[in-house]
């Protein structure tokens, strides 16, 4: 009768991707992961991997240990007395936990932006150029400047007053220039620690459009309390939890899901993720 | 020494349950689908009573229920715009909701088809001069309806075997040929006339059946999430 109807059997075939002619590489393998305080274990069994020039978001309640695995990344956590790490942290194959690894050239590839804006209270000029000038950059320190705050979309609301203190920029301007300091280092990987959670709508919307335009040339991993966030902007969504401990009442984060955005949002695994990115559990 | 209790924070009391009156409202979006859903049924079997008997009343009452059909489309349009708007949702939620988008969509054009037959009631006499046309019409409808049917009750169970049966259910085979066939049979002065209600009919019969498969489709999409399962639904 009418012809749209499908014939009995007939195979529906869905499209499929296109195969990729070259898997992303992988900036960080984590594997087996426990992070602890003291004999306290924050964090355990994290296993993940982070994709090159994909932004990478973490997300969970309060205490679920996504800020503490984002600061193994940096080796934050070895500025805490009696943290430490069990477990790998590979960076593109190399164990960034090995003893003869020096924190501080990790800090040079890896850089951090936190929750809260926190330039240096000198010039806009002198706060991203304070990392090169650390580091021996021989290169042009206005350049550098100029490159810097042109990448972090700040360049043409500041270039007319470069020598005057950041602490007069908006808190959203502030945080885009923690994000050129990041950046003026020329470090590979960007970790954000809640970079909106201070900041308007249109501020954050700003830093958003950000993201997208850096990760062409970054890898970003972001954690967030804002679900909305992580879903408008990374390709892939670590969803971490707390486990309860009824004897000991401790309290350590796990991770539950480790898939792509998509999936997460549309239609995740596990029923606990599902119940958080709907809301049901605060 | 006993094994300390690990429980995630989302099982555990102390975290209360959220959200329990968009909750509820999701519930009851649900719930009223399936309320138009049986509205729809009802218009079916009035349907089924025209080509039986070319009832007039029942014809009658089949065009009032349609307006409340459409009625509630329009009302759950709405709610789920608003909830859309108002709650972001994701996940299964989201699902249910655009879900509830297409699904509420197909029932009214699975009303308006069913109208269609109804409103032949007035000529209901020239159904019946052919009577293998008549009978096939009659097996068709008694498909359909059967197929409607399952799709409602794969929808309100959320029966992933059975929306799946639903979506790949094959049409009544060859109905379509011999239809046209008793058609071409019959000889008489009013063989056009016949012939082009009695295709009308045919057709939306047709129509109605494949309308029920995209339903369970759907259901189906709602209950796993798989893209694959959004793609199938394109016929």
């Amino acid at each position: 009768m009418s012809p749209e109807i499908a014939a009995p059997n007939a195979e529906v075939v869905a499209p499929t991707t296109a195969p990729v002619s070259e898997a992303p590489s992988v900036v960080f393998d984590v594997r087996e992961l426990d992070v602890y305080y003291g004999e306290f274990r924050a964090v355990r069994d994290v296993n993940l991997q982070v994709l090159q020039h994909e932004i990478t978001a973490f997300i969970g309640p309060s205490g679920c240990g996504k800020s503490t695995v984002l600061r193994c990344f940096d080796r934050m956590n070895d500025l805490i007395e009696s943290a430490r790490v069990d477990g790998k942290i590979l960076y593109h194959g190399i164990d960034l936990y090995d003893p003869r690894i020096d924190p501080v050239e990790v800090r040079k590839r890896i850089g951090m932006v936190f929750q809260k804006p926190n330039p240096f209270p000198k010039s806009i000029y002198d706060n991203i150029a304070f990392g090169p000038r650390l580091s021996g950059n021989k290169g042009n320190l206005d350049d550098i400047v100029e490159h810097a705050l042109r990448r972090a979309a700040l360049w043409d609301e500041v270039k007319d007053r470069l020598k005057k203190s950041a602490m007069g920029l908006s808190g959203g301007q502030q945080q885009r220039l923690c994000i050129a300091r990041a950046i003026a280092v020329e470090p590979e990987v960007i970790l954000m620690d809640e970079p909106c959670s201070a900041l308007d709508p249109i501020a954050t919307a700003r830093i958003e459009d950000l993201m997208q335009e850096l990760k062409s040339d970054y890898t970003i991993i972001i954690v967030t309390h804002n679900m909305q966030q992580a879903a408008r902007v990374s390709d892939r969504t670590a969803f971490f939890t707390t486990e309860v401990n009824s004897e000991s009442d401790t309290r350590t984060g796990v991770l539950v899901e480790f898939d792509s955005t998509d999936k997460i949002f549309s239609a995740p695994a596990d029923e606990r993720t599902e119940n958080y990115v709907t809301g049901r559990f605060g | 020494m006993n094994a300390p209790r690990i429980t995630s924070l989302a099982d555990s009391a102390e975290v209360e349950q959220v959200r329990q009156q968009y909750t509820s409202e999701l519930e009851q979006l649900a719930l009223q689908v399936e309320l138009m859903g049986v509205l729809v049924d009802e218009n079916l079997q009035r349907m089924r009573t025209v080509l039986n008997a070319g009832d007039l009343n029942v014809a009658e009452e089949a065009i009032r229920t349609d307006d409340r059909i459409d009625a509630m489309n329009v009302s759950l349009m709405e709610r789920s715009y608003e909830l859309l708007r108002r709650e972001a949702p994701v996940a299964s939620d989201l699902r249910l909701i655009v879900s509830v988008l297409r699904v509420t969509a197909e029932l009214e054009r699975i009303g308006d088809l069913a109208l269609r037959i109804a409103k032949l009631a007035p000529e209901h006499e020239l159904l019946t001069r052919v009577p293998a046309a008549i009978d096939i019409l009659e097996t068709l409808a008694e498909h359909a309806v059967n197929q409607y049917r399952d799709a409602l009750r794969a929808w309100s169970t959320l029966d992933l075997g059975l929306a799946e049966q639903v979506a790949s259910e094959p049409e009544v085979a060859m109905a379509s040929r011999h239809l046209v066939e008793a058609l071409l049979a019959y000889e008489g002065p009013d063989a056009v006339v016949v012939a082009l209600r009695t295709m009308v009919a045919g057709q939306a019969l047709d129509r109605i059946a494949d309308h029920s498969a995209v339903l369970g489709a759907r259901v189906r999409y709602l209950i796993t999430g798989d893209p694959d399962h959004l793609a199938a639904e394109v016929r």
